[in-house]
């Protein structure tokens, strides 16, 4: 099929907070340079800032740099009096620490709703001349004939039914073609993975690990007692997880009488009937939070995995014609829980280079060698490498990642073993199914909701008339070895309720998908024991409607 | 053929709704907003004709500076120009008031045709079609199925109850755009860019030559007293049981001892 051509000098793929900052970045330099770049931005959300959640506490620093008026220009900030408070929790109850790492502090960040604040930040890169296009996913890297060289992406075909053949409204993706690509995919990019295992980014690193994040906007009543807590920013630890599984709650102070609240888990647990979405109810029945949260009304939820991995995880960050940044090239920092003001970073690092690499002509992978000569020089390299045996250490039972940790905390991160491994997710799962002690935390609708009403505020729509966009290459395994080895841990991982087992004929169990239901976390792809999950892109402008996330 | 397609910027329908304040309007931040899917059937059905028939397809709209992102749209799927009547005199009309606006705009335009949705999915009025019709003083066929361009004329499919009826009017006529209608197309990517170098005018309504007395908020004939947000449904309860026949006699025990309804 004869595909349409657009030619850019650099296509952004992806518009999250590494790629936007790239992009404006980019703009700026060229300007002050009075050079001209073409410029484009694709996002697979129907707008920006709709697939975008996180806490978020944001450490200003690379806003700053990027745009320093930016309280003038009506940066949508939601509270800049940060007061940290991190508990113990035990199940029914918590204990203050009285004393906070160095990196646990909090002053001088802001809380900030990442679905507003991209949405911004779109704004400002529109204004500057960036093209920007929502609703268009990214499906496929485009590469030169001795297919080394990146030369751009091909967008997905709109109007395609469910049996694969085009529909009367069917639309051909476009290819964007481009003298740099910049992947900016967030964690586990389904494009970052098709061109590790072509051009090897990932071979000689540790495996990415992943978090996965609920999270909830939540609006409080006037005479809420959290009005009046002295912390506006609350992390735990312990209960519902306990010391075995890593993670943790967060509970912010937003605008508006709202709240962000959230439950990141580590996706190395052991127990496959363990479900992140369940713990996060347990953790809102946990006495400090439900007393906090009484009476509040859940406005909108959703979830979103998060590469955690750190230093020693980053991939190759330039190929021919194109470079890697934010949560795609592992620029999160876990040890404070922050990755939006390194992704920004990365982004900024990456266009000062690509810039470079333009005029210079060179756009080989050596031409853009800066990119990772920069980052090596930046402060993103100063607070990554210190963290670097931190999510490790998180990752040891019990009370024996203390030790790790205190010794990293004296010796500049390198701690009793350096580097400390990772190990894939997905392999960390334990044969077994014992049912869960504990009962099923109470939901009433309102405060604590189900799944499927979580998805409903999600605001997740896609098409119906589609392709399924998670392909499982064998589904006869998953009713033989994976129902009987770990009872089908999909339908307990995906908070979004996409995996569903069903009682066929004859008793036996079968597989039912409602792909329509994916907030495009990812988790399944990387936890999946067996690996028989791979997630693609669906339709361009499918997925969650995140506004306030 | 000189085709104007009349679009309205409204909330998704996927959004939180939420009552502001006065208890007259709604929350408008944090709210997505597209256009009207009734009128994404008009744009569609507009260029269809076009492609047909040749001629010209103009986007019509009132709204604030954001609705120029739903005539951007529009112009992104394949429309020639637009036109948005942007004002804060436009703004809080009644369906009367706004057919007013719309007419007087449409008044400036050459046109054989005019489509547009059968209703806006915000108020569910079904009324500005009719009345911009009446105001031009043209014929108007509402919740139309299928429309084919004849010479002079069009000719309209209403389903009906347990039917069709098929329907006649000389040109220009306005009619009303029904599901089934057509599958609109998306806007595509070189589409998009298309559009950004389209023509989109920008009036007032002093432009239009109206009282801003009579238009607007000011020109409100029916007033909105209060909104509500429907009650609440309750959650499903779901009767637990590993055969059929286990979970039946749940119900009846249900129904006979906590419903007491036998």
């Amino acid at each position: 099929m004869e595909r349409e051509q657009l030619e850019f000098d650099v296509v952004f793929v992806g518009g999250g907070p590494a790629n936007l900052a790239g992009a404006i970045h980019l703009k700026q330099l060229a300007q002050k340079a009075g050079r001209e770049v073409e410029v484009c931005l694709i996002e697979k959300a129907e707008a920006i800032g709709a697939h975008s959640l996180s806490g978020a506490v944001l450490d200003l620093k690379a806003l700053a740099e990027l745009i320093p008026d930016y309280a003038a220009r009506g940066c949508p900030l939601e509270e800049t009096d940060l007061r940290d408070g991190v508990f113990y929790l035990t199940p029914r109850k918590q204990v203050r620490l009285p004393y906070l790492p160095p990196a646990m502090h909090n002053t001088g960040c802001a809380v900030i709703s990442l679905s507003k604040f991209c949405a911004w930040l779109g704004a400002a890169a529109e204004e500057l001349g960036v093209n920007i296009f929502p609703g268009f996913a990214g499906v496929e890297a485009l590469y030169d004939a001795g297919g080394r060289r990146v030369t751009g992406v091909r967008t997905g075909d709109k109007g395609v039914g469910k049996d694969g053949k085009p529909k009367s409204n069917h639309e051909p993706g476009v290819d964007l073609l481009a003298k740099v690509t910049v992947f900016g995919e967030g964690p586990k990019g389904s494009l970052i993975r098709e061109i590790g295992k072509k051009l090897g980014i990932f071979s000689g690193k540790m495996p990415q690990v992943y978090e996965t994040a609920v999270k909830e906007v939540i609006e409080l009543p006037a005479d809420s007692p959290f009005w009046d807590s002295p912390f506006t920013v609350i992390h735990t630890f312990g209960y519902p997880l306990g010391l075995d599984t890593k993670g943790g709650g967060f509970l912010y102070r937003m605008k508006e009488r709202r709240i962000s609240l959230g439950l990141v888990v580590g996706l190395d647990y052991e127990d496959p009937m363990l479900e992140p979405y369940r713990e996060f109810l347990r953790f809102k029945h946990h006495p400090l939070i439900a007393d906090l949260i009484r009476g509040g009304k859940v406005l909108q939820q959703g979830a979103k995995t998060l590469a955690a991995g750190g230093w020693y995880t980053m991939p190759q960050l330039a190929v021919d014609g194109a470079v890697f940044v934010g949560d795609s090239a592992s620029m999160l920092n876990v040890q404070r829980l922050k990755g939006i003001h390194t992704a920004m970073k990365s982004g900024m690092l990456a266009a000062e280079t690509v810039l470079d690499a333009i005029g210079k002509g060179d756009l080989s992978a050596a031409g853009l060698r800066g990119y990772a000569a920069r980052l090596e020089a930046s402060w993103i390299r100063s607070e990554l490498y210190t963290a670097r045996n931190f999510g490790q250490a998180l990752s040891r039972k019990g009370l024996f990642k203390f030790l790790h940790l205190g010794a990293q905390q004296v010796s500049g991160g390198r701690g009793f073993i350096d580097p400390m491994k990772t190990s894939e997710d997905g392999a960390a799962l334990k044969a077994g199914h014992a049912a869960a002690a504990a009962p099923a935390p109470e939901v009433d609708g309102t405060l604590y909701i189900d799944k499927l009403t979580g998805v409903y505020l999600s605001g997740t729509q896609h098409e119906e008339d589609q392709p399924c966009h998670l392909v499982i290459p064998d589904t006869e395994l998953c009713v033989t070895r994976c129902w009987e080895t770990y009872r089908s841990p999909c339908t307990r991982f995906c908070p979004g309720q996409v995996y569903e087992m069903e009682t066929a004929e004859g008793g036996r169990p079968r597989l039912k998908l409602n792909p329509s239901n994916c907030l495009h976390c990812k988790t399944c792809e990387i936890k999946d024991p067996f690996k028989n999950i791979i997630w693609t892109c669906p339709e361009g402008g499918g997925g969650p409607g995140y506004t306030i996330t | 053929m000189n085709i104007v397609v009349l679009v309205k910027q409204v909330p998704d329908t996927e959004s939180l709704v939420q009552i502001a304040a006065d208890g007259k309007s709604i929350k408008k931040d944090d709210i997505k907003w597209v256009m009207n899917p009734y009128d994404e059937l008009a744009v569609e059905e507009a260029l269809r004709i076009k492609e047909a028939k040749g001629g010209s397809v103009t986007v019509v709209s009132v709204g604030p500076q954001k609705a120029q992102e739903t005539l951007r749209t529009a112009l992104a799927m394949g429309a020639d120009k637009g036109v948005h009547v942007n004002d804060p005199a436009a703004e809080g009309g009644d369906p009367l008031a706004t057919a007013k606006i719309l007419a007087a705009a449409v008044k400036g335009l050459p046109y054989d045709l005019i489509i547009c949705g059968q209703r806006a999915v915000d108020e569910d009025n079904y009324q500005v079609g009719a009345a911009v019709a009446e105001f031009l003083g043209i014929p108007h066929i509402s919740i139309v199925a299928k429309a084919e361009v004849l010479d002079g004329r069009i000719r309209c499919h209403r389903s009906i109850e347990g039917g069709t009826v098929v329907v006649e009017a000389p040109l220009p006529a306005l009619f009303t755009t029904q599901r089934g209608l057509n599958e609109p197309r998306y806007a595509s990517l070189p589409g998009i860019m298309k559009a950004k170098k389209k023509p989109i005018e920008v009036k007032t309504i002093a432009d239009l030559g109206l009282d801003p007395a009579t238009v607007g908020a000011a020109g409100r004939k029916v007033v909105i007293q209060a909104l509500r947000l429907p009650p609440e449904r309750k959650a499903v309860r779901m009767i637990p049981g590993d055969t059929p026949a286990a979970a039946a006699e749940e119900l009846v025990r249900i129904l006979h001892t906590e419903a007491k309804l036998i």
